[in-house]
């Protein structure tokens, strides 16, 4: 018995043990990946000779030239705009949502695959998009639809927040959908069993949605706050400042200054730490486990034909907002024959995509970025699982709020943040020294493609990890599954959908990221996103643009092929969960 | 009933163990693929060349079957390559830098960044050598000009031929430009406008007189184009290759103002480099100006950057291209206007952007 004992309590030693160097290997990647680049940049703005990037070893002159350059308002402008951004983008994708999963609504399918044609969309394509459509003698002046107010009106702040509210209805949408799936129809019954009417009844359920809603929150102001294609193109023309480029004005001219770019990266971390209060105060010691053993699916509401009518108006309208300028955008620059005027039928030519084809010159950065996204994307779906269901666990200590620090911490800051992050961090030459060379490799690239993607696919996670009860879990120990049995039996069914859709999000966002690639792509490979720019730099939009349209058909396809994927092979009870019944 | 259920379950089980297990294998496979990916970043290749210009994969891969010498190429715009250059300050990884501009070459000059006494063995021509540093820390590969005018002739028979033209009210609302703040190359037109008037202040008050007369700022170069096809406006100020290029395809013409401002393309070589590297950045500057390495300067790219002129006495120009003695010019001091782009830029954005 003793011996027994001494066994058991060996044998519980170890697995503690194993958990403690597993958690420390854990937090030792965690900041080699993410807090060690992200840190030394910051840090230049305190200390600029630490790196080189200037004389001084402590000094806040770099602040003080940032606030000189109107940072203060840039910050201002950016965090105005993204808590609009933030609040309208959450509620509008909570209303598509609603259409898409509790309403029989015809073409739910092919709302969702839209959901995904937005988000593979530049944020800087969708601006100029816009103002080509709207620019006086633009594509609206050709068709007969002259309005200089709206003209007026989209270049300025109006027309920023809502270039950012159209980009951040999908990352809201992500977070959102698969919670409002997950809510059974017990609670909505138990609330109109009470005497509540339908609207009534989803006052009751809208609560039980708070920590994916202060998520997508959270992520679309993270997402627009750090944005910088909008922030370059549509927000600098209209001379409304934004933070981003603020920073990017202090990277772009010659001298670079890093420090001052630190400084406002500075700047927009406080802002991202506000937001973040704001959250941790509206979620605190509430419970939100709502998916468990019991959970029924919720039933999906008949709508009448006006409804329908209704819906598809309000679903449809969005989506011709979203996505008509960038389609009519990319059209008129890569379906133009060369040096015509006007929108008009006789001047279309397919000369670009024939160039295109012909030349080959779009083969090898795709396969290059795939590759590289598909790898990038396989590894942070199981780390972002991982990570937001350590988020959400009720007993969260003082590291998951420094993990959800870092992660929003770092949605807020621009890509070349991390880019050159990763330069000072690993380019260093005692690194060298030691034989260690990663600067100018695919592998240095693929891990700042991970620190990127994962802060925003873990927040996406987090909302429908949140409403997993640990009761299914609970049931399969009980009858003497393992832990990791318990987890793949209970949860991976449960989160399979979040997974897939994780999976899809990093994979489109490595497949078209651009700051991380230009500064730390290996010599000879070109990204995909480095040769677009590359080709959209000449004076000729065309076959840039072609080389987008082809890139976004590309990933769109493979979008398709991984959602039919998911209905062909998974079992049918990985697709019930949160599926609404007719 | 509850055999078939129980069957259907272990189905299920097993079916959803399958999934697991090939996406575990997937996993295993896509990490194993970088290794082939990633690799050590090779010993065999000496030359590093970050480089701006249209036609820099075709000059890298004949230097490359040339001499032999191992060369690779990251290939960007010059605002990404310069932040990569100044992130890699500690430990510089790049050899040779080919971009447009000599402003930035001045700035990293000072920062005792580039290689000096450099200067191949060439005939070069009289603007060629205007340009050429005293401390031959960087040379000259082409020229074009930073602030070309280009019209559309079916609106404007008789383009403005001086600067001060262009303030006159008969061409209110007509002349488009970039803003400098968002494209690189329209820095040095700013700049050769205030040299032309007199210095920044004078130039500043020029450039009000411009917006009171109805300039139109777009962002960068195929935007401002775009409104000229358009006829938005009908005329703007460009680089001289955007100009050229766009009015080969179409009724716009190209027109020089009294003087121009010549946009040096420009070689530079890392001071840090390893010595090794030097030699082959060196044979690198060498090749560009050999008939070889002039013949893929011109057919590069030849609806933009191709359409230079050469810094090579006897050299021509694509025929697209009118002869250099008829352009009227300046030239920038570089070390000069360098360090003002940050200020100047930011006067732009605030005072004639609208």
């Amino acid at each position: 018995m003793s011996i027994l004992s001494v066994r058991g309590r060996s044998a519980i030693r170890g697995r503690e043990s194993l958990r403690a160097a597993l958690g420390l290997s854990w937090w030792v990647g965690l900041a080699l990946v993410l807090v060690v680049p992200v840190g030394l940049f910051l840090l230049t703005a305190f200390s600029p000779r630490l790196l080189d990037q200037g004389s001084a070893w402590l000094s806040v002159g770099s602040f003080e030239t940032a606030i000189q350059s109107g940072v203060l308002q840039g910050v201002f402008d950016s965090v105005l705009v993204g808590s609009i951004t933030a609040v309208v983008s959450v509620a509008v994708a909570l209303t598509l949502a609603w259409w898409v999963a509790r309403t029989n609504l015809l073409g739910r399918g092919i709302w969702s695959f839209l959901m995904w044609a937005v988000l593979l969309s530049p944020s800087y394509l969708v601006a100029l998009g816009w103002e080509q459509v709207l620019v006086s003698h633009g594509a609206f002046w050709d068709l007969g639809f002259r309005v200089p107010w709206l003209t007026n009106l989209f270049f300025g702040p109006v027309g920023v927040t809502f270039v950012y509210i159209t980009m951040g209805v999908p990352f809201a949408f992500l977070a959102v959908s698969p919670a409002l799936a997950g809510i059974g129809r017990e609670y909505e019954d138990a609330a109109r069993i009470h005497g509540a009417s339908r609207v009534g009844a989803w006052r009751t359920l809208v609560p039980m949605l708070a920590p994916a809603l202060w998520a997508g929150l959270a992520l679309v102001f993270a997402e627009t706050i750090s944005d910088f294609g909008v922030a370059d193109t549509l927000a600098a023309s209209s001379k409304f400042p934004m933070a981003t480029f603020t920073l990017f004005s202090a990277v772009d001219n010659y001298p670079v200054h890093y420090p001052v770019a630190a400084a406002v990266g500075w700047f927009l971390v406080g802002a991202v730490g506000l937001a973040l209060l704001l959250q941790a105060k509206a979620i605190r010691g509430r419970v939100y486990g709502v998916l468990s053993g019991r959970t029924r699916n919720p039933v999906r509401i008949q709508l009448p034909r006006w409804g329908q009518v209704v819906g598809l108006v309000l679903v449809g309208g969005f989506f011709v907002l979203a996505l008509g300028a960038p389609i009519l955008g990319a059209l008129t620059s890569s379906l133009l024959k060369p040096g015509a005027a006007h929108l008009a039928v006789a001047e279309l030519s397919t000369v670009y995509y024939r160039q295109l084809l012909h030349s080959g010159s779009l083969i090898a950065p795709l396969e290059f970025s795939a590759r590289m996204a598909a790898i990038v994307a396989t590894i942070v779906a199981v780390l972002a699982v991982g990570m937001a269901q350590f988020l959400t666990r009720r007993q969260a200590g003082i590291g998951a709020k420094f993990l959800d620090l870092l992660l929003l911490a770092t949605i807020a800051l621009p890509g070349i943040v991390l880019g050159a992050g990763y330069i000072f961090a690993y380019n260093l030459p005692f690194i060298n020294d030691v034989g260690i060379h990663l600067y100018g490799t695919s592998l240095l690239l693929g891990m700042a493609y991970l620190a990127g993607a994962l802060p925003t696919t873990t927040r996406v996670l987090v909302g429908p990890l949140a409403q997993i009860d640990q009761s299914p879990v609970q049931a399969a120990r009980v009858h003497g599954a393992g832990p990791l049995r318990a987890w793949t039996a209970a949860v991976v069914p449960v989160v399979s959908r979040s997974c897939l859709w994780a999976w899809l999000l990093t994979f489109t966002g490595v497949l078209f990221e651009l700051p991380v690639s230009q500064m730390l792509y290996p010599p000879g490979q070109f990204p995909l996103s480095v040769a677009i720019t590359t080709a959209l730099s000449t004076y000729i939009y065309g076959p840039g643009t072609a080389m987008i349209v082809v890139s976004i058909v590309f990933a769109l396809t493979i979008v398709a092929a991984a959602m039919l994927g998911y209905r062909w092979l998974t079992p049918r009870g990985w697709r019930k969960v949160g599926v609404a019944q007719r | 009933m509850r055999l078939l259920a129980l069957r259907r379950n272990s189905w299920c089980r097993g079916r959803g163990t399958l999934i697991l297990t090939s996406g575990l294998l997937a996993l295993l496979v896509l990490a194993t693929t970088p290794l082939q990916l990633v690799g050590a970043k090779s010993k065999d290749v000496p030359l590093i060349v970050y480089s701006a210009q249209g036609y820099n994969i075709n000059s890298v891969k004949a230097f490359q079957k040339a001499t032999g010498i191992p060369t690779e190429l990251v290939n960007d715009s010059t605002g990404p390559l310069l932040a990569r250059i100044a992130a890699e300050a500690n430990n510089p990884q790049w050899g040779l830098l080919w971009v447009d501009g000599d402003e930035a070459f001045a700035a990293l000059d000072r920062q005792g960044t580039l290689l000096k006494h450099f200067e191949p063995k060439v005939d070069w021509t009289a603007a060629a050598r205007r340009v050429l540093p005293a401390d031959h820390s960087y040379i000259p590969t082409g020229f074009t000009l930073a602030c070309a005018l280009v019209y559309n002739s079916a609106a404007i028979s008789t383009p403005p031929i001086s600067w001060s033209e262009l303030t006159e009210p008969k061409w209110k609302g007509d002349l488009g430009m970039n803003n400098p703040s968002i494209s690189g190359p329209t820095y040095p037109c700013v700049a050769g406008i205030m040299q032309h008037a007199g210095g920044v202040s004078a130039g500043e008050k020029y450039l009000l007189q411009l917006k009171a007369n109805g300039l139109v700022i777009h962002d960068v170069n195929g935007d401002t184009l775009s409104a000229l096809n358009a006829g938005q406006i009908k005329m703007a100020i460009v680089q001289s290759s955007a100009a050229i290029g766009a009015s080969q395809d179409s009724s716009l013409k190209v027109a020089f103002l009294d003087p121009e401002t010549l946009l040096p393309s420009v070689i530079g070589i890392d001071s840090k480099a390893s010595h090794q590297e030097q030699v082959e950045a060196k044979k690198f500057a060498d090749f560009v100006f050999t008939q070889a390495g002039q013949h893929q300067m011109k057919i590069g790219d030849p609806h933009g950057d191709s359409l230079y002129w050469p810094v090579l006495q006897g050299e021509q120009p694509l025929a697209a291209l009118p002869q250099f003695s008829s352009v009227p010019y300046q030239v920038l001091n570089a070390y000069k206007w360098g360090p003002k782009e940050s200020a100047v830029n930011t006067w732009f954005t605030n005072n004639i952007v609208s």
